[in-house]
């Protein structure tokens, strides 16, 4: 064990819980443990020992980034912590890979030492194979001293969410009962009572941003894999890549990180492949040889905006319009617009590569990410120059069980839009629409805003007074105005995902309940924007300039 | 198969058009009067909404619609009949819904070959029960192959039967069930 470093007893503990993780059945005892399934053919059991230290987590590496790394090479058998007196901890793992041992023999610097646990082995098929053939199966009692670490399971958690949720809506029924009761009941008798209710409104909220609080957790776990992701690919590509990080103490919903983690390392993979120039052509335009990807993440009220960089060559618009002319996604007569580059980034079955290689090349990496990012009700938007880098911005709500929402009437029905979508409301003066192609579009700011007419796109049939106002939603470059009939309210509410395919649509985001029993459609504005851009290609596909 | 002969199974049956469907009693969750519905714009021609129901989101297919006949308004017998198959929760809005049977496994027909093609897949089999004929809908294929429009046809099956059986056996013939 070269050189181990004592470990504070919380880090190690936390340490020792995320290394248990890996082992569903820790058991120490070897007798109840299930038969283990036959090796691979070729396959060796490699013995690692990872001994975590200070210097190592300075660079990124910790126990998942190494288990990471272990279920990359192969099959990861067996881990368990190894408590080794005065707090010093260390972890083992068995890994069945058919690798040689030129893929880990660089690990040593990382604090990984190994050993062939078991050479290939004849194996007749179906065989338990004998557990008690590890030579030093001795496992040390857990003893970590105390913790104040506790592992929740996440389904728990959704459980007291979904109780938090039910709460909200018996007070928000309750309200309802107040409301009535005003001007019915002596003030002095009606008045506490909407005290108390408003009361119990706070407390409730206070009591669904704890829960909430619960279920965050720090982005930068999520950051040292996707920089593992890219330091593994650059190697493989033979390019130098540096990555720099912001914000890793930016806590957002476990579900959303879980739900994230793969479309972003496909997103940063995407960069060291396409974007990242190779050694020599970055010299030769005079950057640094280094490539460089920044992740940065920051809170900006009720959602985390993650902003990837990197400053390779940029997304060339020709380019993109050209080859997905070849590929027949765009008709050859559509003028190019800048701001469908990312549009036509995410159309499945776009790739820049004519031949797909271990990387990337198939067509579904971005389609991946949108639908991601828009699954999670977020926004993706791109801004990239040619020569200098591009810049990805991600925006995903902190959480997606309980979030504020405006209720507003579209023809006689009611909706809710997340307020975390909606960046302003406006009054709609007749005078200052204006119709341009069949579409209508708003003086707004310095520039226009087209505007979404929910009643028509929805086929209602409008209903009495002319709609009054729009809510401007959407990121900068496709920026929208949604036309509405009334604003009813803003309030919490719970959100119950439409799961069933015969009712999901990209415009929604899920139903909810007012408390009066009446549900209602929850919109899922960027689902709704795309949606209404694609009916509109479909019905005047020659308009589509 | 003698076991299965003395095998009784639950059915509950409901009415479209004066035509009499069974669902396996096991694969029905409950049954509620329709209360609200939240409609779902560009959804489905055939699906009415979502039904909150027992703190869950579930879809309302109008299953007039889905055969293919015409809509008619909600009345006091109009149900809503939710039912579970393969992790699905889905709703049906039938015309009414009263009866309870007890059907004897051996009772259930396969349905005649005549009418076996595209919508027989989703006809399990055909109850003879006294002056009637009861339709057993094989659930989990409707609500696998819920996108197209193939269930048209099983609107037509009672008129098709009146042809295909002798005329004695269908005496008390329940209605218009004309194709849409």
């Amino acid at each position: 064990m070269p050189g181990v470093a004592p470990l504070p007893d919380a880090a190690a503990a936390q340490e020792a819980d995320l290394a248990a993780e890996a082992a569903p059945s820790p058991s120490p005892s070897q007798e109840d443990l299930p038969p283990e399934p036959p090796l691979p053919p070729g396959a060796r059991i490699w013995r690692f020992e990872f001994a975590p230290d200070p210097a190592l987590v300075q660079r990124g590496i910790n126990v998942n980034v190494i288990r990471a790394r272990l279920e990359e090479i192969g099959e990861l058998r067996h881990a368990q912590p190894l408590v080794q007196g005065e707090g010093k901890i260390a972890f083992e793992f068995l890994v069945a890979t058919a690798l040689d041992e030129s893929a880990f023999s660089g690990w040593g610097q990382d604090g990984v030492t190994y050993s062939l646990e078991r050479p290939v082995e004849p194996q007749v098929p179906g065989v338990a194979v004998d557990r008690h053939s590890t030579p030093d199966g001795v496992t040390f009692p857990l003893n970590l001293g105390q913790s104040s670490v506790v592992r929740v399971d996440l389904a728990k958690l959704d459980d007291l969410m979904q109780m938090v949720g039910e709460l909200v809506i018996s007070r928000a029924s309750l309200e309802n009962h107040v409301k009535n009761l005003e001007g019915r009941v002596p003030a002095a008798q009606w008045r506490p009572l909407q005290e108390n209710s408003l009361a119990m409104e706070r407390q409730l909220r206070a009591l669904r941003e704890g829960v909430m609080r619960v279920r965050m957790v720090p982005i930068g776990e999520v950051f040292q894999r996707l920089q593992f992701g890219a330091y593994d690919l650059g190697r493989d590509q033979q390019k130098k890549v540096i990555m720099e990080m912001e914000g890793q103490d930016t806590e957002i919903d476990k579900f959303v990180v879980d739900k994230m983690m793969d479309p972003l390392l496909h997103l940063v993979r995407n960069m060291v492949s396409h974007g990242l120039e190779p050694e020599p052509e970055r010299v030769a335009r005079g950057k640094p040889a280094q490539g460089k990807i920044l992740l940065k993440a920051a809170m900006s009220g009720d959602v985390v905006v993650l902003d990837i960089t990197d400053d390779g060559k940029g997304v060339d618009p020709d380019l993109v319009f050209a080859r997905a002319r070849t590929l027949g996604l765009i008709d050859a007569d559509t003028l190019p617009d800048p701001d469908s580059v990312l549009d036509i980034l995410c159309e499945p079955g776009f790739s820049i590569k004519d031949r797909a290689d271990l990387a990337s090349g198939r067509g579904v990496g971005m389609t991946v990410v949108k639908n991601a990012v828009q699954e999670l009700g977020g926004t993706l938007a791109m801004e990239t120059q040619v020569g200098a880098g591009t810049r990805f911005t991600i925006q995903l709500p902190l959480t997606l069980a309980i979030v504020d929402a405006l209720i507003i009437k579209v023809a006689e029905q009611t909706f809710a839009v997340p307020m975390a979508a909606v960046r302003e409301v406006i009054e709609l003066n007749p005078a200052a629409l204006t119709v341009l192609n069949g579409n209508e579009i708003l003086n707004y700011r310095e520039g226009v805003l087209p505007l979404i007419r929910l009643s028509r796109f929805f086929g209602l049939s409008p209903h009495g007074k002319p709609s009054a106002y729009a809510l401007v939603v959407g990121s900068h470059l496709s920026r929208v105005g949604l036309v509405i009939d009334r604003i009813l309210g803003q309030r919490a509410i719970v959100v119950h995902p439409l799961s069933d395919p015969l009712v999901q649509s990209p415009g929604f985001a899920g139903a909810t309940e007012l408390g009066d029993g009446r549900g209602i459609l929850i919109l899922n504005v960027t689902g709704l924007i795309n949606d209404y851009r694609r009916s509109c290609k479909t019905i005047s596909p020659a308009e589509g300039v | 198969m003698a076991e299965a002969a003395h095998n009784k199974e639950p059915f509950i049956l409901f009415e479209i058009k004066d035509t009499v469907f069974g669902v396996r009693s096991r694969e029905v969750r409950h049954i509620e009067m329709v209360e609200q519905i939240t409609p779902v714009p560009n959804a489905a021609r055939f699906i009415d909404g979502v039904v909150f129901t027992r703190g869950q989101v579930v879809p309302a297919v109008n299953l007039r619609a889905r055969f293919g006949l015409d809509r008619v308004p909600y009345d006091l017998r109009t149900r809503f009949l939710v039912l579970q198959a393969e992790d699905r929760v889905l709703g049906l809005i039938v015309d009414t819904c009263r009866e309870f049977v007890a059907l004897d496994q051996g009772a259930i027909l396969s349905p005649p070959e005549e009418i076996a093609g595209q919508s027989g897949k989703f006809l399990e089999g055909i109850v003879r029960q006294e002056d009637r004929l009861i339709l057993i809908l094989n659930v989990a294929e409707i609500i696998k192959h819920s996108g197209a429009e193939e269930l048209a046809g099983l609107a037509d099956i009672p008129a098709a039967l009146k042809k295909t059986l002798p005329a004695g056996e269908m005496s008390a013939s329940r209605g218009d069930s004309a194709p849409a």
